[in-house]
């Protein structure tokens, strides 16, 4: 018991943080806008949850112009994935256990 | 109180409900597909009726659309036949792809869409200028298989991003521009084939499998 509630990540008891690694777990990158839309969250949600995401190492941004207007591109770290992949391990032991 | 176990239950049921949503267009509706291949068969038909008129050539397939360098009214009609039923194919698309989307609660313009689009673009646009520039250089018969062959690859390159399914209506549309080039007099028949009934037999498929 003690192991799966280690591989519980409390940094992804946020259903809004799950659904940003979800995303990009699976796509290569997402801009700002892209996970807006993909999560139906408001800017200030979500900025303030890649903030603590930023801040824990498990994702990074790039800042870049596009057409003169700025553009933020996320990415998911390798520290990232592996956490996010514990996490789901964990979620499925513990219903498996169930 | 929400049960723990419950809770973590939603929490994967969402994070899978995320990543198909975020990495697949599901939008696509097999009608799409149904409506595309009748307006195949409409221009088929239309293009043998233009190609059968006075102004035709016998064994129009074997020279080039634009011999000596110049358009004939042929080939503008025949062109304009071709766009007519890419551009009613494509508004229905969308309009039922929108229809859908909006029924199953989904946004329609995702960077997943726009994925697909850019992907899809490329092999058209480059199937489309090969098409022009051998306009006076390949026999007809050619141009149209490429057609086929460069939709096929479209269409593939498109399927990564939406239903699987949809990359076997790729692989038949390359196997069937292919035989198109081996057996040219029956150019029409199989555009006819490939745009219309391949078409019809992808939508009606994906109508039954997915009800949509």
């Amino acid at each position: 018991m003690k192991t799966i509630l280690s591989n519980f990540n409390k940094a992804f008891e946020s259903r809004v943080r799950l659904g940003i690694m979800s995303v990009l777990a699976i796509n290569k990158s997402m801009d700002f806008t892209g996970l807006k839309e993909t999560l139906a969250v408001t800017d200030g949600n979500l900025a303030s949850h890649l903030r603590a995401l930023e801040e824990a190492g498990y994702v990074t941004m790039e800042k870049s112009f596009i057409n003169r207007k700025p553009n933020t591109n996320y990415t998911i770290t390798e520290k990232g994935r592996e956490s996010f992949e514990n996490h789901l391990r964990a979620l499925e032991e513990l219903l498996s256990k169930k | 109180m929400m049960n723990q176990s419950d809770q973590h239950l939603e929490d994967l049921q969402v994070i899978r409900k995320i990543m198909e949503e975020s990495s697949k267009f599901l939008s696509l509706s097999g009608l799409s597909g149904i409506i595309a291949g009748l307006l195949g068969i409409a221009g088929a038909v239309i293009a043998q009726m233009i190609l059968t008129g006075p102004m035709a050539p016998a064994e129009w397939y074997l020279k080039p659309l634009a011999e000596d360098g110049t358009v004939t009214r042929t080939v503008i009609l025949l062109f304009a036949d071709m766009a007519a039923v890419l551009v009613l194919a494509f508004s229905g698309s969308v309009l039922l792809s929108l229809r859908k989307a909006r029924r199953s609660g989904h946004i329609l313009w995702t960077p997943v869409t726009r994925r697909m689009l850019a992907s899809m673009l490329i092999p058209l646009g480059a199937g489309g200028l090969f098409i022009l520039l051998t306009l006076s250089s390949i026999p007809a018969g050619v141009s149209a298989s490429s057609t086929l062959i460069f939709y096929g690859l479209a269409v593939i390159s498109a399927g990564k991003f939406t239903f699987g399914e949809i990359h076997w209506l790729g692989v038949l549309e390359i196997i069937t521009g292919m035989v198109c080039l081996l057996l040219p007099q029956c150019t029409i028949l199989l555009w006819a084939t490939g745009f219309g009934v391949i078409h019809i037999g992808y939508g009606l498929f994906m109508h039954l499998r997915y009800k949509g």
